[in-house]
């Protein structure tokens, strides 16, 4: 922890403690705790919405089984608070893990509204189970009491301050620990993601678990600070107020959701009063007015684009005079702040600061003091990998895939010898990449089977291969766009964490070690990759030739026995080729076996041992470049036409 | 037994409606993989706006109830044109998925609210065009609008797929929903194809509204939970089959007039919801619906 999150720390937890003796009226502290309460949830929504990048239109369901729970557990055995938390903790939890499931399969559009099922389900349950719920006359649930002493509304406020600062810390830990690096890098790529051993349902369950979890936590603290609870406090706009909160506030921060969780919170009071609101629309068209003008004259931005949000806000201004009675209209302004904060508001308050500020979202510094040295430098490989019996790596046994009734592979046969750099070439829609997928685990094979190892790998998941030891790159960059790219390897290394979530939450020494441990391995993967001034650089803002070494180097941090690159040398110029070719040699030194999939003739003829040709989903020659090369049928799959007709020109060696 | 089949009347009728509000996800879908969430609510204005017509709560009746058909989908067209406009064409500009979500979303909550302050947070009576005694089906009591609703249900849903086979629009849209991009350098202008689908989609979701409306009641909430279920019909039968959704609709209908007799009707509500979450589980391309294979 730097002395800047340090200061950070001190002032905010010395302003949460210093402001029940600043305010008194117990309106401002109820405020106060209602932000802090948000603010938990919020925490939680941000891993699905921020991290995971999934829409959840179920946090209200959440939120309400969080508080029914509570609220139920006191109405029916009159639970103490130390018992019903953590009840509630716990049954959101589950709850959450359900959602989960048939959000396992889903995505997008489809997934929000399982989840917005999930909450009017929810909804319905709670208003039709009287018996256990008392429908919608709701349930009175007291303060807390501890030991016989009934906590007063300010004790109480220093509970839910102390719950708020806990969870920040927790959520702030898992966030930046490999299960964070796995939530992120399973919505910038999922296939890449199962591809490097980090199962994405798995991960997208964790995800769903502890945001309710936190849900859960948020719900109990609510219904003991209202002291009631309804089935309507917990309904579609609640949802869409938090989504609102999190995107408004911004996303991946803990800062944007304190500062979204304020916002929501003090919005009904702020439209409650229409001299106010005139004020604030006024303010704010004046300010887009100015800013459109400045960007205008700039030449930053044209007036199409502009014309939407000025209109826009000119007309909330001119619409706020006319208005008398501004509370039946909360609905209208708030969707108006959704679709503005949706379209030039993307990265929410905290994200425009910081652009405006001119500082980047991460704080550089982290990872930075990790330097490879000389002798970690060598040791991006972990240790020499013990000798399987047979000296085929990999044997592929009649495979076959279909897809309709088309065979993208046609009992193809393919044996690669461990150590070796195996090329495979053919025209394209030959069968290449299809068979890449084939062994990866992506494809389930119609028939035959693969065998790595000694063992059957044919049927299991990709992320299981990859743990296995096959690695791989993709023929379209598949980096993890919004991580940097020690980040990105870090995801390569996330096999080597063997701490649990616990052990991220404590910090214990082993999550720290394996942490320091992964962090080197990774610099010294990216040294060997030659990336290392670009370590915290994010990987979508790296040059192209700098993503597919990277690709090649986050498949490495797996540790793989066999690596399959997938074309990597497309679209690379000359120079960045010949550092590529570099680098696959000295992967191969390391005794990594290599499957190379490439249009290059150069670079596949002079780095294979041995080349297999594929066309329309047949081998149709397989042996030495330089035979491979001669071979009539290869020549004619590339050039067309009879053997006879074309001299082999296509295909040369390099110097 | 005639209540059975009287339960099994109403259920079809509604199950019609699901139908086409749910063929009106697929419109938009299949242009531009899109879906409005606020369907239900072009839904509900259509339904208040045919009322204001036909009715004597703004002034009226201008309009007798079958003249005012066409005036109620000439507004659903412009207020989906609207949504498109302002709601999905940025989104899709920046390849938000989130984006559109949460405008349509967001677009839906405002008409609602303009919707409440316009007719009032009170369901209303919406006046039936057809006599209101209703006729004998082996015992069993069925209203003539009911009768319509199916009729105009199926209609609209045939209308529209003639519409896209035969006639040269149509084909553009089919070609867009094949492949925008090619569709495009074809020189079809597919932003205009998109805006046209969810133009469609939000008239086909009007005249749902007002066929649905003298059966129940009108007012500023009806439209929700229907474009939630809509939602159920258009996945359990698969969003890329015309088919599925007659059948969906005609499963989660039955089932929620059975459920509202025999169990309750607070409940009537889940079992559409539920079958929602069982067949995302299990098989998430929709009971008709082709999965397609990812590629790499």
């Amino acid at each position: 922890m730097n002395i800047k999150t340090l200061a950070i720390s001190v002032v905010g937890i010395a302003a949460l403690a210093a402001f029940p003796l600043v305010f008194h009226n117990p309106y401002y502290i109820h405020l106060a705790e209602t932000i802090l309460i948000y603010a938990i949830l919020l925490f939680g929504l941000d891993i699905v919405v921020g991290y995971t990048g999934q829409v959840s239109l179920g946090h209200a369901g959440l939120f309400g089984i969080g508080s029914y729970t509570t609220g139920v557990l006191w109405l029916k055995f009159g639970v103490p608070f130390f018992i019903a938390a953590p009840a509630s903790i716990a049954v959101t939890a589950l709850f959450g893990a359900l959602l989960a499931l048939p959000a396992l399969r889903v995505t997008g559009p489809y997934l929000a509204m399982v989840t917005l099922a999930f909450g009017t389900i929810i909804q319905i349950l709670i208003n039709e189970m009287t018996d256990l719920t008392a429908g919608p006359l709701g349930i009175k649930v007291p303060k807390p009491a501890f030991f016989g002493h009934k906590v007063t509304e300010v004790e109480f406020f220093y509970l839910v301050a102390v719950m708020m600062v806990l969870s920040l810390i927790v959520v702030h830990r898992i966030l930046k620990s490999h299960l964070g690096r796995a939530f992120e890098a399973l919505r910038d790529s999922p296939i890449a993601c199962d591809c490097m051993g980090v199962s994405v349902y798995r991960y997208k369950v964790y995800a769903f678990v502890i945001s309710a979890a936190l849900a859960g936590l948020a719900g109990s603290l609510y219904a003991y600070s209202e002291e009631y609870i309804s089935p309507n406090t917990y309904n579609f706009e609640v949802t869409i107020l938090f989504l609102l909160a999190v995107i408004m506030g911004g996303r991946k921060t803990r800062s944007g959701a304190l500062v979204g969780a304020l916002i929501v919170v003090m919005l009904p009071s702020l439209l409650a009063d229409i001299d106010l609101f005139r004020k604030i629309a006024t303010t704010a068209a004046v300010i887009a007015v100015i800013s459109a003008a400045v960007l205008l004259v700039s030449k930053r931005k044209r007036v199409q684009e502009l014309l939407v949000p000025v209109v826009a806000t000119v007309g909330m201004a001119a619409f706020s005079y006319k208005l008398e009675n501004i509370v039946d209209w909360r609905l209208t302004i708030f969707g108006l702040m959704t679709l503005f904060v949706v379209y030039y508001l993307q990265d929410g308050i905290i994200g425009f600061l910081r652009s405006a500020l001119g500082r980047t979202g991460r704080a550089t510094a982290e990872g930075a003091d990790v330097v490879a040295t000389g002798a970690a430098a060598q040791d991006w490989v972990a240790s020499e990998q013990a000798s399987a019996t047979s000296t085929n790596l990999l044997s592929a046994k009649q495979i076959l895939m279909q897809f309709g009734g088309l065979k993208a592979l046609n009992q193809v046969d393919l044996h690669i010898v461990k150590g070796s750099v195996h090329g495979l070439i053919g025209p394209n829609g030959s069968g290449k990449s299809t068979m890449m997928n084939v062994l990866t685990g992506i494809y389930k094979p119609t028939a035959g089977t693969v065998e790595f190892n000694g063992a059957v790998i044919s049927g299991m998941t990709p992320s299981a291969i990859a743990l296995g030891g096959i690695a791989r790159t993709f023929q379209n960059v598949q980096l993890f766009g919004e991580m940097t790219a020690t980040e990105n390897v870090l995801v390569g290394l996330h096999n080597t964490f063997k701490s649990n979530i616990v052990d991220v939450m404590l910090h214990t020494p082993r999550y720290l070690r394996e942490e320091r441990t992964a962090r080197e391995r990774a610099a010294s993967i990216l040294h060997f990759a030659g990336l290392s001034p670009l370590a915290e650089e994010e990987a979508r803002n790296l040059p192209y030739g700098k993503q597919r070494v990277l690709e090649i180097g986050r498949a490495l941090g797996l540790n793989p026995k066999l690596l399959l690159l997938d074309e990597p040398a497309a679209g690379l110029t000359a120079p960045d080729i010949k550092e590529l070719m570099a680098i696959i040699r000295k992967i191969r030194e390391h005794g990594i076996t290599i499957i190379l999939i490439e249009h290059h003739m150069d670079v596949v003829m002079s780095i294979s041992d041995t080349v297999t040709v594929l066309d329309f989903g047949q081998k149709i020659a397989e042996g030495k470049p330089a035979a491979v090369q001669a071979d009539p049928k290869v020549i004619e799959a590339y050039l067309g036409g009879s053997a006879g007709d074309a001299a082999p020109v296509a295909v040369t060696t390099p110097t | 037994m005639e209540i059975l089949l009287q339960l099994a009347f109403s259920g079809i009728a509604l199950g019609m409606i699901y139908a086409v509000i749910a063929f009106g996800y697929q419109l938009t879908f299949a242009t531009s993989g899109t879906l409005n969430f606020g369907q239900g609510e072009a839904l509900m204005l259509g339904a208040l706006v045919g009322l204001s017509l036909v009715s004597n709560i703004h002034g009226g009746p201008y309009l007798n109830y079958w003249l005012m058909i066409p005036v109620v989908m000439v507004f659903g067209g412009l207020q989906g044109a609207f949504v498109e406009w302002i709601g999905v064409r940025p989104a899709l500009k920046i390849k938000s998925e989130f984006g559109w979500i949460m405008s349509t979303i967001a677009l839906a909550i405002i008409f609602k609210n303009v919707a409440e302050n316009i007719w009032g947070k009170d369901d209303l009576t919406f006046p039936t065009p057809l006599t209101a005694t209703p006729f004998q089906v082996f015992g069993a009591n069925v209203q003539w609008m009911q009768v319509v609703v199916i009729i105009g249900a199926i209609a609209m849903m045939v209308a529209v797929e003639i519409f896209n086979r035969k006639s040269i629009y149509g084909k553009a849209v089919v070609a867009t929903s094949n492949d925008r991009d090619a569709a495009g350098l074809m020189g079809i202008n597919t932003s205009m194809v998109i805006t046209f689908s969810y133009a469609l989609s939000s008239a086909t979701a009007a005249f749902a509204g007002v066929l649905v409306a003298p059966l129940t009641l009108t007012g500023s909430t009806m439209g929700t939970a229907l474009g939630l279920k809509a939602f159920s019909v258009a996945i359990i039968g698969g969003l890329t089959s015309g088919m599925g959704v007659i059948v969906g609709g005609l499963i989660i209908g039955l089932a929620e007039t059975m459920t509202g007799f025999y169990i309750s009707t607070g409940y009537k509500e889940v079992p559409g919801l539920v079958l929602l979450l069982l067949v995302l589980a299990i098989k998430p391309a929709g009971l008709f619906g082709k999965a397609a294979i990812k590629k790499v």
